[in-house]
């Protein structure tokens, strides 16, 4: 049996592994020179960034990316810092902003800014939300109707903010409170050590191992398909026939190599369905420090910032992704879809946000990284993914276009591909 | 040909990721919201396969 990859993402690489490793020959195609998409390190004057990620896996050595490396074999040590999360509240309450100070409250303890009244209603709602879910609103509806108060709002654009680059108003309260199930199930967040690089790399000796190939700088530009089945694809002019195409491109690319294709169930309705997807946008902040700027490898939150929603600095877990005596601080804020004609505008909030939160300490802005459209930080925002299949039945989507239901970022991916692989290979993925 | 950095452009596809500078090996490209290739550019052309969407053009 054959397989053919289209992109080297996390989500293909997770594939093409766990599909090598089955006994598939396979062969990924990756349009770049450089293999891992959004999720491998780039060299900046001595530092490592990365092409996306913020070098963080959503639920540490505990989530579901770490099982799946591990069943796949892939050597990746995932480090969870400690403390895991770390909330910037303003020193009085009432304050709007950092700028008479802050506190920093464990995550643990976010129940704290709360009303006496609305930490009741919190208690409760952590049981009755879990037998009977709320449906059909986005998560700030929900919140309105049952925890109205300013912080509610903060503290949940932040987290969401942070972790799928979202404003709580944009999240549906479904994957919302899937999510949070998903982070008391699985735990908080990780650090490859190496970097996201790291784990992309380690994928990509699996996938070596098992006499799979990865063609760089070869671009897929069209699918050749016979019925309601494709039988290969088109690389750098060449034909290439395969049994199965899983694609890390998305649906919409997926499905713009389709729209010419004729006489398959259902590709109209999928067509349709693609071109309502809308990708998340936002901006990261590269930051070099000669002293820690936090002080810790766990996530920094900041409600209290005009932009910013969280910070980590990676290199107090894994020093190496800097030159020595040096640290790296990354920021991240989620950009909002009418924002987007306005980029500058948000760096530079997200820049003076930074100056706020870090008063009276000296660093320097590395690189200024964002991502929105074709390069997005996901490709469908979190909540509103299709599954992996298509009209066609041994075509799939994989990769944070298709995440699993309540993922974050690429947690969500790994969801995802045990899904679509448990269809490939049956009861061998369970 | 290696001139003096005047052909090399940005179209509309770029989103800022900042990809590209780290391929430049002469540090040509600034980087806020998009990039901007600077007059250190020596128009080799090596950062125009590392842009994800395709935005650069010489
Ligand atoms: C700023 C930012 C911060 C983030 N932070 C985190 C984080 O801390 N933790 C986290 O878990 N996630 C984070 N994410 C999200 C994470 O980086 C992505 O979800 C993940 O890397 C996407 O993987 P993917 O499988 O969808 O594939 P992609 O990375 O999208 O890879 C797809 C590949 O396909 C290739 N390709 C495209 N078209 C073709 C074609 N026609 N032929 C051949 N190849 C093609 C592309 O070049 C690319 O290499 C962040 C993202 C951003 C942008
Ligand atoms: S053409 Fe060469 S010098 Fe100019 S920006 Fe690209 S890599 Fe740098
Ligand atoms: S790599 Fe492409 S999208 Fe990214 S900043 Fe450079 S030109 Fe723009």
């Amino acid at each position: 049996m054959k397989a053919i990859i289209i992109g080297s993402g996390l989500g293909g690489l997770l594939s093409a592994a766990k599909l090598s490793k089955a006994g598939y020959e396979v062969d990924v195609f990756e349009r770049l020179p450089i293999i891992g998409g959004r999720f491998t390190n780039i060299q900046y004057k001595g530092f490592e960034l990365s092409t996306g990620a913020l070098h963080m896996i959503p639920h540490g050595p505990t989530g579901p990316l770490a099982r799946l490396l591990e069943e796949v074999g892939a050597n990746v040590k995932i480090i969870r810092g400690k403390p895991v999360t770390v909330i910037r509240i303003t020193r009085k309450r009432g304050d709007t902003d950092y700028k008479f100070g802050y506190k920093d409250l464990l995550f643990e303890n976010f129940k704290t800014p709360f009303s006496i009244l609305n930490r009741i209603k919190l208690m409760y709602y952590a049981i009755s939300t879990r037998k009977d879910p709320p449906t059909g609103k986005s998560f700030e509806q929900w919140c309105k109707e049952h925890l109205d108060q300013d912080w509610t709002y903060r503290i949940s654009d932040a987290f969401f903010g942070w972790s799928v680059s979202l404003r709580g108003a944009d999240v549906p309260v479904e994957e919302a409170f899937a999510i949070i199930e998903n982070l008391y199930r699985y735990g908080g967040p990780g650090v490859p050590m190496g970097g996201c690089k790291a784990v992309t790399d380690a994928l990509v000796d699996v996938i070596r191992a098992h006499g799979g190939n990865i063609h760089t700088s070869s671009e897929v530009t069209g699918l050749k398909t016979v019925d309601s089945k494709v039988t290969g694809i088109i690389a750098n002019g060449f034909e290439h026939n395969a049994n199965i195409v899983i694609s890390n491109i998305g649906h919409p690319e997926t499905a713009r190599m389709l729209s010419e294709t004729t006489g398959i169930n259902g590709l109209k309705a999928y067509l349709e369905k693609v071109s309502e997807l809308k990708p998340s946008a936002g901006i990261k902040i590269c930051i070099q420090s000669d002293k820690p700027l936090i002080g810790h490898g766990g996530v920094l939150l900041t409600p209290y910032a005009k932009r910013v929603n969280g910070i980590n600095e990676v290199t107090n877990i894994d020093p190496a992704l800097s030159p020595e005596g040096k640290h790296l601080t990354m920021s991240h804020q989620c950009v909002h879809w009418s924002d987007l004609d306005n980029l500058e505008k948000e760096i530079e909030l997200g820049l003076e946000d930074i100056k706020e939160i870090f008063p009276e300490k000296e660093y320097e802005v590395l690189m200024i990284q964002s991502y929105s459209n074709g390069w997005p930080v996901n490709r469908s925002s979190s909540g509103a993914d299709l599954k992996g299949t298509t009209p066609l039945s041994n075509l799939y989507v994989v990769g944070d276009g298709a995440k699993g239901k309540g993922g974050i970022e690429v947690e969500g991916i790994a969801l995802g591909v045990r899904e679509t692989l448990h269809n490939i290979l049956g009861k061998e993925m369970l | 040909m290696q001139s003096d950095g005047e052909s090399m452009k940005v179209n509309k596809n770029c989103v800022g990721c900042g990809q590209c500078a780290a391929f430049c090996i002469v540090d040509a490209i600034d980087i806020k919201g998009k990039a901007i290739i600077t007059c250190t550019c020596t128009d080799c052309r090596k950062c125009i396969p590392y842009c994800p969407v395709k935005a650069l053009e010489a």
